[in-house]
């Protein structure tokens, strides 16, 4: 993994990394993304028509309106501010 | 009283002939948190005053003659599962304040039976580990030697019940974690059939592999918790309504005639020799009560982990992305929105958290999907083929359930890849949505001890109770003494 790769998941991810950290992390993610890169070796196809037949999903309940949380205990672990959640100003 | 090494099911029988009452029963393992968790570090919040009112409930409910199996059962929950009013940390700091505005289902189950809540006990951050390190709280040691680790991510809920502190304990397991640390801390720990157990209030880690299950001191106590929080849920769409009675209803009767799988390929030399000699003792031993022991290959295993990693880190990346700091959550600063959400993951994950949200969002990036993500989805596949058609000729699997026993604090820090080849034993059973349990088959020279896994067909867990019981049945087990 390069820095401008390592860079772009960070963007993804939505997280940022000193250089120090970033230098660490670079580190690490080359040694994951070599053992992962084994399965490389493996010569196999997936085949989606195979998919969720082994592992059994229950079948979807109905979607039926029914009486939800209080709003105050939605709110509980944030500062609510009008009953709204407060985020910084997301357009200019 | 000591009840420090009591089971669910003696203390039921105690409970309900007044040799103690609940109350009794909760003081004493309070008292035992109390006098002795310091040294161990398993709880992250004690209820006692929860305790003590579930305690007073349970009584009611024992004096008029209606007990459940768990009324009054002194228990503990690992930290990912959500409970009405108690703070659930998932040993975050991105959830060092988080209360949960209600309970997991398998929660709500345990309070229909008026169970006694000791707390919520540590793991790793958000059940990524396993070592019970990585968590931002309480680095949890082993009751056998503080100085290794208990092995994780439901690390705190096995050394909990290694230790006397609680009955029993529920964890999660993802990718072995209730397995493995209940092998490094000598106690028994099932991972249900995936779809058994509802995940509604278990906070997401890898969804198509996560699953609730018990960690107790007898295969017969990890099927009263699995009779009390089985079944389907609205709430729980990938929870399955398949029907059972009791999973204990094997329990005493032979394994003469069982077939037992010995797959070849976790018998090899990653394992260590004294793992492997004491679990194929113990294949011996069922031999000798009339099984049959039937070599079998599970090929895939040498890509298990990869398979592993890409699928459960993608959907940890996913799941992990609602973490902005807006509804709940640790929250940043910033003078944009896009500031604010990273301050707050920045602050609020640890350092393998983040590694596992960057593994996925790479796996699941533009020009690497098919290369890693797709592939190990065919890996699953070809994972499921392999263990069926193994159950074509055999009842369950037995394996190790860990490499090794439990190494010293401090071993696998900072060496990512090292932690990850530790789960090989133990991934392919989440892989492929299988029950499995373990329970300890013998101690290492330094009396650490050793923990082997039976793996079953899709919801046949009453089997592997059935044959973990009947080894627990000739083991005279060492517990830990602090």
């Amino acid at each position: 993994m390069d820095i401008a790769t390592l860079d772009h998941i960070c963007a993804l991810s939505k997280l940022n990394f000193t250089e120090d950290e970033q230098k660490e992390m670079l580190g690490q993610m080359t040694d994951i993304i070599g053992l992962m890169d084994t399965i490389k070796d493996y010569d196999i196809t997936y085949d989606d028509t195979k998919d969720h037949n082994e592992i059994g999903y229950g079948d979807l309940r109905k979607d039926i309106p029914a009486p939800s949380f209080p709003t105050e205990k939605l709110q509980q672990n944030t500062t609510p501010r009008d009953n709204c959640y407060v985020v910084p100003k997301m357009m200019e | 009283m000591d009840l420090k090494n009591i089971t669910a099911a003696k203390l039921r029988k105690m409970l309900d002939s007044r040799e103690i009452s609940a109350a009794e029963a909760a003081s004493e393992f309070l008292s035992e948190i109390k006098k002795n968790d310091g040294k161990v570090l398993s709880f992250i919040t004690v209820t006692e005053d929860e305790a003590m009112k579930n305690a007073e409930a349970a009584q009611k409910r024992i004096d008029a003659g209606n007990a459940a199996p768990l009324t009054g059962i002194p228990l503990a929950l690992k930290d990912n599962l959500c409970t009405d009013g108690i703070r659930t940390t998932c040993s975050s700091k991105m959830l060092g304040d988080f209360v949960p505005p209600y309970d997991a289902t398998a929660v709500e189950k345990l309070k229909a039976q008026d169970y006694t809540l000791l707390g919520k006990v540590s793991m790793d951050e958000f059940a990524m580990g396993g070592s019970t390190q990585t968590s931002a709280f309480a680095k949890t040691k082993n009751p056998y030697d503080t100085e290794c680790v208990p092995g994780g991510s439901s690390g705190g809920s096995a050394a909990a019940v290694s230790a006397g502190f609680c009955t029993a304990a529920l964890g999660s397991d993802t990718g072995g974690s209730i397995r493995q640390p209940s092998s490094f801390c000598g106690v028994t720990g099932l991972k249900p059939t995936y779809g058994r157990v509802s995940r509604y209030g278990l906070v997401a880690f890898a969804s198509s592999l996560d699953q609730i299950g018990p960690i107790a001191r007898s295969a017969e106590d990890c099927g009263l918790i699995l009779n009390a929080i089985a079944g389907a849920d609205p709430h729980d769409a990938t929870s399955k309504d398949v029907p059972f009675t009791d999973f204990n209803e094997k329990i005493g009767k032979s394994v003469s005639g069982m077939k037992i799988a010995i797959p070849k390929e976790f018998y090899g030399d990653a394992v260590d020799e004294e793992v492997r000699a004491s679990v194929m003792n113990a294949a011996h031993e069922y031999e000798k009560m009339g099984a049959q022991l039937v070599d079998c290959s599970i090929s895939t295993l040498k890509y298990a982990v990869q398979a592993y990693y890409l699928i459960s880190s993608a959907e940890a990346a996913s799941n992990l992305s609602r973490y902005d700091g807006i509804k709940y959550g640790l929250r940043g600063e910033g003078h944009s929105f896009d500031e604010m959400i990273r301050d707050s993951r920045n602050r609020g994950f640890g350092a393998e958290v983040k590694r596992r949200i960057l593994l996925g969002n790479y796996a699941l990036s533009s020009g690497y999907y098919d290369a890693y993500y797709r592939k190990a989805l065919a890996l699953k596949q070809q994972i499921i083929a392999e263990y069926n058609a193994v159950f074509d000729k055999a009842d369950v699997i037995l394996t190790p359930t860990a490499p090794s026993v439990a190494y010293k604090i401090g071993v696998q820090d900072n060496d990512p890849v090292k932690m990850y080849t530790a789960d090989i034993c133990t991934v392919t059973v989440n892989i492929a949505g299988l029950p499995a349990i373990n329970t300890t088959c013998g101690y290492n020279a330094a009396g650490m001890p050793i923990g082997m896994s039976i793996v079953g067909k899709r919801f046949d867990e009453a089997t592997i109770i059935q044959t973990a019981d009947a080894f627990e049945r000739t083991f005279t087990p060492v517990r830990c003494t602090l």
